[in-house]
């Protein structure tokens, strides 16, 4: 028994001593993993990128251009074959022995050819068949990697740079000579996941049955009405036949076509619901007492059939949903099962896209996404080399890490990031006079941004991965801004610090949310840079949810956050974030909010009028609308050009260059294959 | 004794009403719902989820009703028809999330208590009897950095150390292919490996706590007169320790039983972050972070119907025990 005892303390002691030896050793490695938790959702999806749109569209208006032309216009091997040349098709040996139509019967006609990705970014390979490729994901029902890969819009900007738009669920577009009609043509012979045929039978219900029913749609959309503003007419949809099909305004709208192409990652479903499929759920081709059974069993009550319509169609946001199982889809890969752990997609025997070489994509036959119960599990996973392609929950601080891990299989990228890093706001309609007397001045806010020092930003926060943004003046000159508030009459108190019109010391209270790692240290050296001007700065960190609710609110004086603003030309320009309550006033055409002075009407008067151009008009638009918010400043975009990182396997190729952008990597999944 | 019971039962019924209303009231007092997270999880993410699509989600989340009306539903729905609502976040019934993960987590939390027993009580006795030996002193300062280092920060340096040395990551209960699996020998194989960091950092707070107690108990025993009379008569030392000093020093550990209970189901939360553990206590918090407050509520809600019945097991026991206890409540 002494001796068993003996033994036993010996062996446990031996465990402590190492235990608490381990203990000693790591205060490092905790606290750097901690500082990270918030990153969540900065890197994400999101906006396309940037510049403008050239000529393109305006060959599209001449006439209904042959979809060949349009599907190889950027295809990176120089004499590709233009649709209907293939004429051999394959398939992945997945669909072997599952009973499927020939490939060649299961393509339409008017197949797409991939790729659209400038030649500068990518050196196109024609892949081999197969794998599975492994994301990670700290949201249940949410993975932004796998929704960027799969989604697919109705037309196209190839690389995601909206310099031209092409067709991709539709075929083609013609825009009339006075941008108030646009004509679609659809791809024929394509069709849905469980192999039905895609016409304008689904747009007509789509629009008819599902925009214009009040029940299912209490609110048109904004961007479908003429103008995408409040006070044009909802868009007519005129049906020409089986692929043709026309949408009509009453006043110029040739903008719709970016916003369907990338604007808010809209998919196809916008427009084109499985009308075959829906139909059985809708009250107009189906008997209320019929569905009864299955608004029961989706678990609402008695004749909820709107709660039962919404909950069956699967909108494109929705296509990581557990319940998306088996709705008919146009996606590369379809969710084919999902539970609590892990959501795996698989290949569309009916994708519309092939390769050169007649290869239905996509490459690789399944995805499987697994949710951890944490952000940091996601890092953890990665550097272990379990992940095939992280860009949402890849962070720039944890640049070392990656690479330091490089050796277990995947590899640390640094492509474009596709927002800008943080720009800072102050609401200039918080409801205060005194605030609102000074940062409604423009010079004060001329002030504040000569008051920031962007090299140090760039140094300290983004590792010299950044540059100085360039649609408001970058020069540092605290004399010149100390200057600018003097002549305010911002003037000091015994202790140097500004006092406010109300004789009070003037405070600019920041709240920030740590959406992304940077915001936090980066308001902090802004509040040091302001202070600098003898102005009072304090920051708060504040949950996500309660800062969202803050803002939407008009609750919050100053904060921090991304916008897509310099880099895209239909960017958002954060109006919602510098003056809440103009911007209600604006997006209500009057009917909320207060008036806002006249240089801001003129803003969102140019906005309005950019965001409605046809693509090229729109160019030149938007660099006014830069213009006037050089002059102005109503809000700060100190850096622009921040890079992020990207994970893939080292087995993937058909990977972008480094000067693409992360986002338009992801965009572009189906071209992945893995290399033997 | 059954009069002392029924009492109790009953008294548990307002018990009840009174948590639910509670949890209820606390999960929704942040601003903001479920939908206002998910929403701006979405725009976060670039998509724009037109107006339209935000009223019917909370129509079809029942969310425009008033705090009262969605209570009145939940609860009607519990106790009609067994059903304790939808999670959000999963889209599934609220049953089908917690039921699975409750199993991992009971398994999980009764294994460690069987290790922390398996390893602290002898420590405990071996401590008590060789007091101020040199093992004494080791595991004493062992058991004070084991009660004063946070479990999660132990877990997080093991998984680091094991992926410096190996470059696995040891976290998760399943690899890959047997996430998802149905229950088969290879999956308990698969797990039982997997099982041993997350028991052992579970367990070491408290087998350090438990080896303090245990400790001091067997010492408060050990200098009482009927051990020192029982050696003065030439009982054999191994015999004089087990038969009574230890059974009485074990004591607080059975009456604590009760307590375990909620323990057992809840779990370490912060561990099972950190290993990421398919464990209830990670789905709570993100439950609780994210709004989900029909899986919160009903997570909560079980909780404190464990506790209570715990309570009341142990308030049995002893009554059982202590007549005493028995006629103080009632008044036969």
């Amino acid at each position: 028994m002494k001796v068993k005892r003996r033994f036993l303390a010996a062996v446990l002691v031996t465990a402590l001593i190492l235990t608490a030896a381990l203990t000693g050793c790591d205060s490092g490695s905790n606290s750097g993993s901690k500082s990270n938790t918030a990153n969540n959702s900065k890197n994400d999806a999101n906006k396309p990128a940037t510049t403008d749109t050239t000529n393109n569209a305006s060959t599209n208006d001449a006439a209904t251009n042959d979809a060949s032309t349009n599907n190889t216009t950027n295809n990176t091997t120089t004499d590709k074959p233009a649709d209907g040349q293939i004429s051999e098709f394959h398939q992945s040996s997945y669909f072997d022995g599952k009973n499927l139509p020939d490939v060649k019967d299961r393509l339409p006609a008017d197949y797409k050819i991939t790729n659209e990705m400038n030649e500068d970014q990518l050196k196109y390979e024609v892949g081999t068949y197969g794998g599975t490729l492994r994301t990670v994901t700290s949201v249940a029902n949410w993975d932004a990697d796998v929704f960027v890969m799969d989604n697919e819009p109705l037309l196209n900007t190839p690389s995601i740079l909206g310099e031209k738009i092409t067709g991709n669920v539709l075929k083609d577009y013609l825009l009339s000579d006075d941008q108030k009609s646009i004509s679609f043509q659809m791809r024929q012979g394509l069709k849905w996941s469980d192999g039905v045929p895609v016409t304008t039978e689904d747009v007509r219900f789509t629009v008819e049955d599902v925009l214009n029913n009040p029940e299912l749609t209490p609110i048109f959309p904004l961007y479908l009405r003429s103008g995408g503003v409040a006070e044009g007419a909802p868009m007519k949809l005129e049906v020409i036949d089986d692929y043709n099909f026309k949408l009509t305004f009453d006043r110029p709208y040739g903008g719709l076509l970016i916003r369907l192409a990338i604007q808010g990652w809209r998919g196809y479903t916008e427009l084109l619901k499985p009308a075959h499929y829906l139909k059985q759920f809708h009250k107009k081709y189906t008997p209320l007492a019929d569905m009864e059974p299955a608004i029961k069993a989706a678990g609402f009550k008695k004749g909820e059939w709107v709660n039962l319509f919404n909950y069956k169609d699967i909108t494109n946001w929705k296509l990581n949903h557990s319940e998306a199982v088996g709705f008919p889809v146009l996606y590369p890969w379809m969710v084919t099962k999902a539970t609590k752990s892990v959501t795996t997609y698989e290949r569309n025997p009916y994708y519309f896209k092939v390769d050169t070489a007649g290869n239905q994509l996509p490459y690789i036959d399944k995805i499987e996404s697994t949710l951890v119960n944490d952000i940091e599990m996601v890092s953890l996973k990665t550097i272990a080399g379990e992940v095939d392609f992280s860009r949402e929950s890849a962070a720039l601080v944890k640049m070392p890490l990656y690479k330091e891990n490089e050796k277990n299989g995947y590899k640390a990228l640094l492509n474009n990031m596709h927002v800008t890093p943080t720009d800072l706001f102050l609401n200039l309609t918080y409801d205060n006079p005194n605030w609102q007397k000074v940062v409604q001045d423009v010079r004060f806010r001329k002030a504040l941004n000569m008051a920031i020092n962007r090299q140090e930003l760039i140094d300290t926060i983004y590792y010299g991965f950044a540059q100085p943004g360039s649609i408001e003046d970058p020069t540092f000159d605290l004399d010149e801004a100390g200057k600018l508030l003097d002549d305010m009459g911002l003037k000091k108190d015994a202790n140097g610090k500004r006092l406010g019109p109300d004789g009070k010391v003037f405070t600019i209270p920041f709240e920030v949310g740590a959406q992304a790692p940077d915001i936090v240290p980066y308001t902090q050296l802004i509040a040091e840079m302001w202070r600098a001007l003898g102005l009072n700065v304090t920051m708060k960190t504040i949950d996500q949810t309660l800062w969202g609710t803050r803002l939407a609110a008009n609750d919050i004086q100053a904060t921090v956050i991304w916008t897509h603003t310099p880099l895209w030309y239909m960017g958002d320009w954060g109006q919602a974030n510098w003056a809440p309550v103009w911007d209600q006033w604006h997006s209500s055409s009057g009917k909320n909010g207060k008036e806002p002075p006249e240089d801001v009407k003129k803003f969102y008067a140019k906005i309005d009028e950019a965001m409605a151009a046809k693509p090229d008009d729109a160019k030149r638009l938007i660099e006014e609308v830069k213009q006037m918010m050089k002059d102005n400043v109503y809000y700060f975009i100190p850096l622009s050009d921040v890079k992020q990182p990207l994970i893939v396997s080292d087995k993937l190729h058909n990977i972008p260059a480094d000067s693409s952008f992360a986002i338009a990597t992801d965009f572009s999944g189906e071209q992945f294959f893995f290399g033997k | 004794m059954i009069n002392y019971i029924s009492y109790r039962l009953l008294q548990l019924i307002p018990l009840l009403v009174a948590i639910s209303i509670i949890v209820f009231v606390i999960i929704q007092l942040p601003p903001g719902d479920f939908l206002t997270n998910y929403i701006q999880q979405l725009k976060l993410s670039g998509n724009d989820v037109s107006e339209s699509a935000i009223l019917n989600l909370k129509q079809q989340y029942g969310l425009d009703q008033s705090m009262i009306m969605q209570y009145i539903y939940w609860i009607k729905d519990i106790v009609l028809h067994g059903n304790m609502g939808r999670s959000f976040q999963f889209n599934m019934p609220v049953a089908d999330v917690i039921w699975p993960r409750l199993g991992l987590t009971v398994t999980i939390s009764l294994i460690s208590l069987v290790f922390v027993w398996l390893v602290a009580i002898p420590i405990g006795i071996y401590s008590a009897t060789h007091q101020y030996s040199i093992l004494d002193y080791v595991f004493t300062f062992i058991g004070f950095i084991g009660v004063a280092v946070p479990g999660f920060l132990i877990a997080l340096v093991l998984v680091y150390f094991i992926f410096i040395e190996t470059g696995v990551s040891v976290t998760g209960l399943f690899s890959q292919q047997y996430l998802d699996a149905p229950w088969s020998m290879a999956r308990v194989l698969d797990m039982l490996p997997r099982m041993i960091l997350p028991v052992i950092v579970i367990g070491m707070a408290s087998a350090a706590s438990l080896i303090r107690v245990t400790r001091g108990m067997l010492l408060d025993e050990l200098s009482k007169q009927y051990v020192i009379t029982a050696r003065a008569k030439g009982v054999s030392e191994g015999k004089l320790l087990f038969k009574y000093p230890v059974r009485m020093a074990i004591n607080p550990l059975i009456s604590t039983i009760g307590w375990t209970l909620p323990a057992l189901i809840s779990g370490e939360v912060i561990v099972s972050i950190v290993l990421n553990l398919q464990t209830t206590g990670p789905m709570l918090l993100k439950a609780l972070m994210t709004q989900d407050m029909y899986l919160c509520g009903s997570f909560i809600l079980i909780t404190s119907v464990i506790t209570v019945l715990g309570t009341l097991l142990s308030d049995i026991l002893l009554a059982a025990i202590d007549p005493r206890i028995r006629f103080g409540g009632v008044g036969e």
